[in-house]
């Protein structure tokens, strides 16, 4: 097999930084200038590059996930446990086809399962009615994220970005999910064009100054597709990845996946993770060795080791939410109890939780904290 | 043995049972005699070409069978295929070790060739070449990535001689109906050594395996797709072996599933392809004022 793994750091050449293409009089600064908001609160961290950044990657301090049936039975166990009073009964109120695979007919689509329609159903099942896809509202951190999503796979495929508003435009102008947004950008204002424009740069600057080059023996690839199946079917979880590095595992876990994100840490992005995680133990002989998320904004870079417990609890939540999903899809009401997130709902000026709503709740500028417009699927993510 | 050495392995089991000529030709005729009323209501010049994806249209999606296609327009997920194997081939023949190192190379020097001959070898030339940067990485990041799936699926150690990757097109135009055409496009075609028991003779050609490479879940009707694959090389080239089995890898889902070919998975890629076509042809047929 022609083909190396990143599972064990070997002494040899450090791994080289990005192969930077700096067009004539579009020189960057060596550094990127950080936001006066990240000036504060990481004065005197230093964002890991080069082979510091690949080494967190690959060193977690944990041994390596062994490939285990077991385990993926007991996944499995718990996913289709968690389902069970939901996938008995069909779509149409009837019975449930038996079987595997059952899902494939003509009016029998399952209810596909993806990390933000799994956060979001979490969160708020009335959210969950109201923000699907393609409803989420263009912005300014919107198109950032989009943009610094295929500069980063641009990055990761020939090794360079050139100037990254014009590859970013390019590579969006190709994507048919992404005519609104490209549209969308063709008639921005000139300021918010240039504020834009200023973020993609120096965003697109950190990514060449600190992304090593990955070892093409690894087979890194981008946006790679996952999809398991689940109760009969009837379920399937989804992932698009923005970075896989490593061959596909065997007797232990060989990959490290990594998420990029543009915008500010938040606290579902680690379950994110946890679920991409789950995915890749449930369809291949072992599970990652590793989940990280690198916030391009800032340059840091969140490990997570893959254990059990990880796993374990990545697949009861997925459950959970995946339960209340199949029941939403089934027309079942969503509960409409408030919880802690109200006060930051971008909708919530609609009315939908009515007497519940809190003070304030309709003010224009509580818009967009992320719960509609953040982590969308298709590799849309959100600066704040 | 790993699973992917285990896959392979079984990939390149000796080809034991073949089907001969009579029964390739009983499950032709039969075949003919099934579709020629089907599509008689067809007008000429309204061609149907049966292929994987209009297989699965017509169980997943069979109210898209009446709305007109969309005019073509290239896009890196259709060269993404072509590009894929291309990458595929020469890490195989040793040129690159792995395919980030070889899609680079490869799609600059087809387009180069474009422009020193006119000569397409891909179709795609053009259009890559009249692609920004940015947009010429999506491309070769798509094919990354498919490349990365076929080549890290097998163990190419294992061949002794290297299969066909790519290559044109199995088509068999129905001989009753000529609007009627059924396409296969598998990934690799693999030699196989013949069972010692296997009859053989002298001039006989080899007997070969199928591989397919498809996004997405193994549908439940996984093995007459994979055996449909198999029925089109049957009856397009009726003095080639009819393929002893085809391995359909999903990485999508991490699956793998095989089929070995008799008369019988045949006989189920036939009886798919008559429900596929009477399906087209219903959903065709003008609807009466």
């Amino acid at each position: 097999m022609p083909v190396m793994d990143i599972e064990r750091p070997r002494v040899g050449p450090a791994p080289r930084q990005g192969r930077v293409a700096v067009p004539e009089g579009r020189r960057l600064p060596d550094r990127a200038a950080p936001s006066p908001v990240a000036q504060s609160r990481y004065r005197g961290w230093e964002p890991l590059s080069g082979d510091a950044l690949l080494q967190r990657l690959r060193v977690t301090g944990r041994p390596r996930p062994e490939a285990r049936p077991e385990l993926s039975r007991t996944l499995r166990a718990l996913l289709e446990s968690g389902l069970e009073p939901a996938c008995t009964h069909g779509f149409d109120g009837g019975p449930a086809s038996p079987g595997p695979d059952v899902s494939d007919g003509p009016g029998r689509a399952p209810v596909v399962v993806t990390k933000d329609r799994l956060t979001r159903v979490l969160a708020c099942e009335v959210h969950q009615g109201t923000a699907e896809f393609g409803t989420r509202p263009l912005s300014v951190a919107l198109a950032c994220g989009a943009l610094v999503d295929v500069l980063f796979r641009q990055l990761v495929t020939v090794g360079t970005i050139g100037d990254p508003m014009e590859d970013g435009m390019a590579a969006l102008a190709v994507d048919d999910h992404q005519s609104d947004l490209v549209a969308w950008l063709g008639a921005l204002a000139g300021p918010e064009r240039d504020e834009l424009r200023a973020e993609v740069e120096r965003q697109a600057g950190g990514l060449r100054r600190r992304w090593p080059t990955l070892d093409p023996a690894w087979l890194p690839r981008t946006q790679e597709t996952l999809r398991v199946r689940s109760s009969g079917g009837a379920v399937e979880l989804s992932a698009r990845v923005d970075l896989i590095i490593g061959r596909p595992s065997r007797d232990e876990g060989s990959v490290a996946m990594v998420e990029v994100k543009s915008g500010s840490r938040r606290v579902e992005h680690r379950a994110d993770l946890h679920f991409y995680a789950l995915l890749e133990a449930l369809r291949s002989p072992a599970p990652p060795f590793a989940v990280a998320t690198y916030y391009s904004r800032t340059g840091e870079l969140d490990v997570d080791p893959v254990t059990d417990e990880l796993l374990v609890a990545a697949a009861r939540r997925t459950a959970v939410g995946a339960r209340r999903l199949v029941d939403l899809a089934r027309g079942v009401e969503p509960d409409r109890r408030p919880g802690s997130l109200c006060g930051r709902c971008a909708i919530l000026p609609v009315g939908v939780l009515g007497p519940w709503t809190v003070d304030g709740c309709g003010d224009a500028d509580r818009r967009g904290d992320g719960m509609v417009e953040g982590g969308a699927d298709g590799g849309v993510e959100v600066v704040r | 043995m790993t699973a992917v050495g285990d896959r392979t392995r079984g990939l390149l089991a000796p080809a034991s049972d073949t089907i001969d000529a009579d029964a390739r030709v009983a499950v032709r005729d039969v075949l003919v005699a099934r579709l020629a009323p089907l599509v008689a209501p067809l007008p000429p010049g309204a061609p149907v070409v049966v292929g994987l994806p209009l297989l699965r249209q017509v169980r997943t999606r069979p109210e898209t069978l009446a709305v007109p296609d969309e005019p073509f327009a290239w896009r890196p997920v259709f060269v993404r295929r072509s590009l894929g194997l291309a990458v595929v081939a020469a890490c195989a023949r040793g040129r690159f070790r792995n395919p980030l190192d070889a899609v680079g190379p490869v799609m600059t020097e087809a387009v180069d060739r474009w422009r020193e001959t006119g000569w397409r070898t891909y179709h795609w030339e053009p259009w890559v070449a009249g692609l920004a940067p940015g947009a010429r990485a999506v491309v070769q990041a798509e094919a990354v990535g498919w490349a990365s799936s076929l080549w890290a699926a097998l163990d190419w150690s294992q061949f002794d001689a290297l299969p066909q990757i790519g290559g044109n097109d199995d088509s068999w135009a129905c001989p009753a109906a000529h609007t009627l055409r059924l396409k296969g496009r598998p990934e690799l075609r693999v030699p196989l050594a013949a069972a010692p028991s296997a009859d053989r003779h002298p001039g006989d050609r080899g007997a070969v395996a199928l591989v397919s490479l498809t996004s997405g879940h193994p549908p439940d009707a996984w093995r007459e797709e994979l055996a449909y694959l198999a029925l089109v090389a049957a009856l397009g080239s009726p003095s080639r072996p009819v393929p002893a089995r085809v391995l359909g890898l999903w990485p999508d889902a991490g699956a793998g599933r095989s089929v070995e070919v008799d008369e019988d998975a045949l006989s189920g890629a036939a009886d798919l392809v008559v429900a596929t076509v009477a399906a087209v042809v219903e959903a065709r047929r003008p609807v009466p004022v």
